[in-house]
């Protein structure tokens, strides 16, 4: 039988430790703000693939989510690295 | 030369009225992070020092929590998917072992995040305090009350899966009730490390 659930399960896990060791041992740099929203995105779309099945469905219905996370994820980036004006 | 063909389904799991729900709750939520990511950028020293306040374990706890409940639930979907009519009794019995599960995990998250509200409010913190904590709080709050009406509805379906109540023609409740727990899940993988990490 498929393990790929459990695959997906424990890729997500990974990636949530990886983001909570950055915010707890204070490590969060510019830089590593964007890979760890770019891990988000990943996360997103595991959920919304595998675990919600969009992979399974017509491709519009499965980039509706995917597009959401792109422009939600972007616009906080962008949020994050314009410059401040003083 | 032969060629593969998976074929796709037209619509996605469940009733297709619960997917534009989810579409308005994904705009609903985005709208809020926004307005987070953006009124940051007015005060980031303020939104950095209040940030400290919250505990960062109780908001890895929960989105492990979070995690784990959609990986129960998509498992309980996968033994609905797996009945035929002999075996429906067997698969509705399995399936609401991985319900309960998802359930408790659910439970749990409420649990974790009264007791972080609690810590919240007790240092005299409420919605005018500032920015920061307007924002927390309405997210979070925002957030609360879908996790609590998910648990519901998945008790809903759990209470049927114990008398049997789907058949291989007729699960589209069930997945309806999966695909909104999984919305409640995606939510929350974008909200942890933006209002708890990112500093």
């Amino acid at each position: 039988m498929k393990k790929y659930l459990e695959y997906i399960w424990v890729t997500l896990i990974v990636l949530t430790i990886f983001a909570f060791l950055l915010g707890y041992l204070k490590y969060i740099s510019t830089a590593l703000v964007a890979v760890l929203l770019i891990t988000t995105f990943l996360k997103g779309a595991l959920v919304t693939d595998y675990f919600m099945g969009l992979k399974d469905v017509k491709l519009k219905y499965r980039l509706i989510p995917i597009v959401w996370l792109s422009v939600t994820i972007s616009l906080i980036a962008v949020a994050y690295y314009l410059p401040i004006a003083t | 030369m032969s060629k593969s063909i998976t074929l796709k389904e037209k619509y996605p799991p469940g009733d297709f009225a619960i997917w534009i729900i989810i579409y308005v709750e994904l705009v609903t939520f985005a709208l809020l992070f926004l307005g987070y990511a953006f009124s940051r950028r007015l005060d980031v020293e303020l939104f950095n020092g209040s940030q400290e306040i919250l505990s960062q374990t109780s908001g890895f706890i929960n989105t492990f929590i979070l995690i784990t409940s959609s990986y129960f639930v998509v498992k309980a979907v996968q033994n609905m998917k797996s009945m035929t009519k002999e075996n429906y009794k067997e698969f509705n019995t399995k399936a609401s072992r991985w319900l309960l599960f998802a359930i408790m995990c659910g439970v749990a998250f409420l649990v974790i995040k009264v007791t972080e509200f609690s810590h919240i409010f007790g240092l005299g913190i409420n919605l005018s305090t500032n920015s920061f904590f307007m924002f927390y709080i309405l997210l979070t709050g925002f957030h609360f009350m879908h996790v609590l009406l998910g648990s519901v509805i998945l008790f809903n379906i759990y209470q049927k899966t114990k008398i049997f109540g789907y058949t291989p023609d007729d699960y589209r409740g069930f997945e309806t009730g999966a695909s909104y727990w999984h919305m409640v899940d995606l939510l929350w993988i974008v909200l942890f490390p933006l209002v708890y990490i990112i500093r």
